[in-house]
């Protein structure tokens, strides 16, 4: 039932319909306009047709004709992303919309694994999880209502309990990705066709990583197998303070070295709490950044003895204990943390990883900006929030909200000065993307870079998926 | 083309970060929101031009001269019913990016600018000239009810509605039975005519004002103090719209639920099913997310002896459209049947033999869902459902009430500090083993708590029984506060809160939580 007609006018439009049937092709200008851009305000090519696939054989037939036609392919997962990755770089593109792809495949008890189809949002994933009795590791990005798995291990997303499991990527056991020929691997223990899929590093060299991080541009991921963990019903939360942001990155710098905390947040300046908690250290004039904790067990006296720890470390550090109000926030907002924050204006970010010790570097930089362009006086608010990240690095999310159109001039350019100040103090963008590419690909040593070209034309030969990616281009 | 009517919300779509929540969002995971791939247009027809947030994609292309208007953008305009879920659903502002609003006032300037769809026009033409959008002759309107007199004077006026009137008769009938059965002294209008939803929603607002001053007119006649309506449509006109077009009225309005649950309470009607019986219930889009009534409906089926109440896995806020808002059955009835028939297999899957709404246009596009999709649920709007059950004699005595939910409850009366710093109109509901009652902040100083579970409250507190003893053995606010606040921070196996947010961080904060929770020591 096509309300809105297509225009057919796209070189492959028939051949689509033909694979999918009507309903799930569009070449409508007005349908492109709604994938036009993802969560972020940067723009590039509107793709020219997008298709909703729901079989792995339908993807497989739309990357052989489009290969065989040499028409650009760009896959699409909840376009939830903050850097315009899934936008196309060139004219033409055909769209491909995962999200119908959203079934759980299989939870292996046995194994401990969960295997997904690559547009299956990270919200339902959890709750389908919650309900037998099990978690994820990695939950998902902060955007994770409508970030799907695939579209998060192809970015490198990060998000929570990143303290304990690390990023997106460091859960994936197993990938099964259609090449732009249309043929089909599947990774990990999916080489032995007789086995099942239950370890990553087996026999041959490590095939995931190759498509993990990869911008969509060396396949399309179809369905993704991840690490799963018993349900611990446990919970303790600390929020704890400090007077000054270097005392508060070494206590978060102990603490999540320590690997007992399933999230920790970082609060780098009181205009972050206020923005996020506003009131909450009303009571508290001489703090200036706080962290948050959160500890999940299976054991009620093992959760509350690791909040002793922490709490210990953060009083070590000159830290005062702030009750647990926001750490309870923070975790049971899950997933809608943040979008509450668009209330103070449209986001523009900065998000990228750094060792602990270098975000009072950041943020210097950062206030300087923030004082050279009068952000607070132009009404323009921040939050400067970093994560704990498995071992001992974090996220460093600068984020400058620009409350309405007449003010985004100004807020662009602070926040231009705000992503080479980010580069300069040598942080490493976790995705790219249009947000990124052009700072990150002068830092990039060309010898990796070359590498990158070499497994990418020996993969997607005619260049088909996600072209001009990694090139610089918009 | 000019867009003076969506001009107004540039802001709300300068504010949509295209998160996607609106669009794909499962449950909140933690905060208890039971949100399931909100768009129930988008479900059907899969693109995201569909879902609110593609939606707005649109109208800003629209407003920098990307897209002009054409065919496909209007028959676009008129596939969102206006549900509200989406916005519900959003936490981006207090309210949620406001899409219904939004889209009602792109299609005012697609009228303005001449561009329309036929179905619509002749719907204008048709209430202006009969009082109705069916086509129906006027003096036919009270035919559903036979022969009957109606009496020019009476406390309470029953305000059929057009589709009770001309198609879901049946809804009529039974409404009129039971208000017969109840004793109470009500009367419908001679001349009522159509409330003019219909026309708000697809944009066309020329004629609303001389319908509902026609309508308040006649009422105002007939000396009523109450006005019922059995239609969620007329309900969340007269409630919201009518007022917000500045017409003033001083008689209460009351939906058909809200009214038999004060009958039921008042012990002047009760019903008993002869078997046990599973039932479940959409919320009408207009009765609940426009209009704010989820608990009544519930609690008068509820009251119906012998019969168990299931929730589909969308409820209340969220619950799915049935897919007849907002002009969409009457211009892409596939579409709309579709979208009933997925509300449909929603009630299969809670095993309840009968779905029961409250709403002709719920009702109509359910039946019509059904067939479409060959599905054997029997689907009833209350007044007929409750018509079969209907008590005779003895009613149904009130429960006895648990001690400690009095006792907490007297408690807070004698308290009303706690809430101090509470803007008005801030809700709390209050749940202690099962037993609800809610904390409405009337103004500085002064609360009203009432004994039953709130329509729709901020914010939703558990107790532990323990806590509430604790609690209550409090001489001052203070003490009451800090201990709150340790219940919150260190709980015990024995003694402890929890909490649900049932408003974002944006819209609490507004009312003046944060105070609250300073003061409970939270922050
Ligand atoms: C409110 C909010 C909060 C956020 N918080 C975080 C956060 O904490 N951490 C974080 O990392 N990000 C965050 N983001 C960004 C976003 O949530 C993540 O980047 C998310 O992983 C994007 O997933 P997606 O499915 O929407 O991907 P898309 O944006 O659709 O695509 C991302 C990339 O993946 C590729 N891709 C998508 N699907 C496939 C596939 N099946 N096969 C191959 N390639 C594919 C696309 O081509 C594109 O390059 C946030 C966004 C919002 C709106
Ligand atoms: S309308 Fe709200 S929920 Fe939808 S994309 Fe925009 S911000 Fe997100
Ligand atoms: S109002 Fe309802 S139908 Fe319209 S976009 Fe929102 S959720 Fe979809």
């Amino acid at each position: 039932m096509s309300i809105i007609k297509s225009s057919q006018t796209h070189p492959l439009y028939k051949d689509l319909v033909k694979i999918v049937g009507e309903d799930r092709v569009s070449d409508s200008r007005v349908v492109m306009s709604a994938y036009s851009k993802d969560a972020c305000h940067l723009t590039a090519e509107r793709p020219e047709v997008v298709v909703m696939p729901e079989t792995l054989d339908e993807i497989k037939s739309i990357a052989k004709i489009c290969n065989s036609t040499k028409t650009p392919l760009v896959p699409a997962g909840g376009r939830n992303g903050i850097c315009g990755a899934c936008l196309p770089r060139i004219e033409g593109a055909v769209m491909l919309d995962m999200v119908k792809m959203d079934e759980i495949v299989e939870i292996n008890e046995d194994v401990m694994t969960v295997t997904v189809e690559a547009g299956l949002r990270w919200a339902e994933l959890i709750h389908r999880l919650d309900e037998k009795g099990y978690k994820l590791g990695f939950r998902g990005p902060y955007g994770g209502n409508a970030g799907t798995v695939g579209g998060s291990v192809s970015i490198n997303s990060i998000g929570y309990a990143a303290s304990k499991f690390g990023p997106s990527t460091e859960g994936v056991v197993s990938l099964e990705v259609v090449l732009a020929n249309g043929d089909v691997i599947t990774t990990g223990s999916g080489w032995n066709k007789d086995a099942p899929i239950f370890a990553r590093y087996t026999t041959y060299n490590d095939i995931t990583g190759l498509f993990l991080g990869d911008h969509g541009t060396l396949g399309v991921k179809t369905k993704v197998t991840l690490k799963i963990y018993p349900k611990a019903d446990y919970f303790t939360y600390g929020d704890f303070g400090f007077t000054s942001l270097e005392d508060a990155s070494q206590a978060f710098l102990e603490v999540q070295k320590l690997g007992f905390t399933e999230e920790l947040n970082l609060l780098a300046d009181r205009q972050s709490t206020d923005t996020f908690f506003p009131g909450f250290l009303d009571k508290h004039p001489e703090i200036k950044s706080m962290f948050a904790s959160v500890v999940q067990e299976v054991d009620a006296q093992l959760a509350q003895r690791k909040m002793e720890i922490i709490r210990e470390i953060a009083l070590k550090h000159g830290g005062k204990d702030l009750g647990n109000f926001a750490s309870q926030m923070h975790w049971s907002e899950l997933f809608n943390l943040v979008q509450p924050l668009y209330n103070n204006g449209f986001w523009l970010n900065t998000c990228h990883l750094r060792p602990i010790p270098k975000i009072p570097a950041l943020m210097d930089r950062m206030w300087a900006i923030f004082e050279k362009y009068q952000l607070l006086e132009n009404g323009i608010k921040w939050i400067a929030s970093c994560l704990g990240a498995e071992r001992a690095y974090a996220t460093g999310w600068v984020t400058i909200f620009a409350p309405n159109k007449e003010k985004m001039e100004l807020a662009l350019k602070a926040w231009n000065e705000m992503l080479d100040s980010v580069i300069e103090t040598k942080g490493c963008p976790y995705w790219n993307g249009l947000l990124w590419e052009k700072r990150a690909l002068k830092q990039t040593d060309q010898k990796f870079l070359d590498t990158y070209w070499t497994v990418k034309k020996a993969l997607d030969p005619e260049n088909i998926l996600s072209p001009h990616v990694f090139e610089g281009g918009f | 083309m000019e867009y003076n009517n969506l001009s107004e919300y540039e802001q709300d779509l300068f504010l949509c970060g295209r998160c996607g929540d609106c669009s794909l969002a499962d449950k909140i995971v933690a905060s208890g929101r039971d949100v399931f791939h909100p768009c129930s247009v988008k479900n059907v027809l899969g693109f995201e031009v569909f879902a609110c947030r593609g939606r707005i994609m649109v109208l800003n292309d629209l407003l920098t001269g990307e897209l002009e208007v054409d065919d496909d953008i209007i028959n676009w305009a008129y596939t969102c019913t206006t549900c509200r879920n989406c916005q519900e659903t959003c936490t981006a502002t207090a309210d949620g990016i406001r899409l219904p609003e939004i889209m009602e006032a792109f299609r005012k300037d697609l009228v303005e600018a001449g561009y329309q769809l036929e179905k619509h026009e002749k719907i204008e033409k048709s209430i202006n000239e009969l009082g109705n959008p069916y086509k129906e002759q006027h003096d036919k309107r009270l035919e559903v009810f036979g022969d009957r007199e109606w009496p020019e004077k009476a406390d309470v006026v029953y305000f059929v509605g057009c589709t009770s009137a001309y198609r879901e008769k049946e809804i009529a009938r039974t409404t009129v039975d039971l208000l017969d059965r109840s004793g109470v002294n009500y009367t419908v209008l001679e001349d009522e005519r159509c409330c003019g939803s219909v026309l708000l929603r697809v944009g066309r607002t020329d004629a609303f004002a001389a319908l509902s001053q026609h309508n308040i007119e006649k009422i105002k006649e007939s000396g009523a103090k109450t006005v019922v309506t059995s239609c969620a449509g007329c309900y969340r006109t007269w409630k919201v719209d009518v007022v917000e077009q500045g017409h003033e009225y001083d008689f209460e309005i009351l939906h058909i639920t809200e009214y038999l649950d004060k009958l039921i309470q008042d012990e002047k009607l009760s019903f008993e099913a002869p078997e046990p019986i599973k039932v479940t219930y959409h919320d009408p889009c207009h009765l609940g997310r426009h209009a704010e009534v989820y608990e009544a409906p519930r609690r008068v089926i509820q009251a119906v002896e012998n019969v168990e109440l299931v929730e589909m896995e969308t409820n209340k806020r969220y619950a799915h459209c049935c897919g007849s808002g907002g002009g969409v059955k009457s211009s892409f009835g596939e579409l709309a049947n579709k979208i009933a028939a997925d509300r449909v297999h929603e009630a299969e899957d809670t095993k309840a033999e009968i779905l029961v709404t409250a709403c002709p246009f719920c009702h109509k596009g359910l039946v019509d869902g059904a067939k479409h999709s060959a599905s054997s649920m029997k689907i009833l709007d209350l007044p007929e459902f409750l018509m079969a059950y209907v008590k005779e004699g003895k009613k149904k005595s009130k429960a006895a009430e648990h001690p400690l939910k009095t006792k907490f409850m007297k408690y807070l009366r004698k308290h009303p500090l706690i809430f101090d710093g509470l803007k008005k109109d801030a809700i709390i509901d209050y749940e202690i083993e099962g037993e609800r009652f809610h904390v409405h902040v009337l103004d500085k100083g002064e609360i009203e708590v009432v004994p039953r579970r709130s329509e729709n409250p901020d914010v939703e507190l558990i107790f532990s029984p323990a806590a509430v003893e604790k609690l209550t053995s409090f001489k001052n606010e203070e003490e009451y506060a800090a201990q709150f606040g340790l219940f919150f921070k260190e709980p015990t196996e024995e003694e402890w809160i929890k909490f649900n947010l049932r408003r974002n961080i944006v819209k609490l904060l507004m009312k003046g939580y944060r105070k609250f929770a300073q003061k409970a020591g939270l922050i």
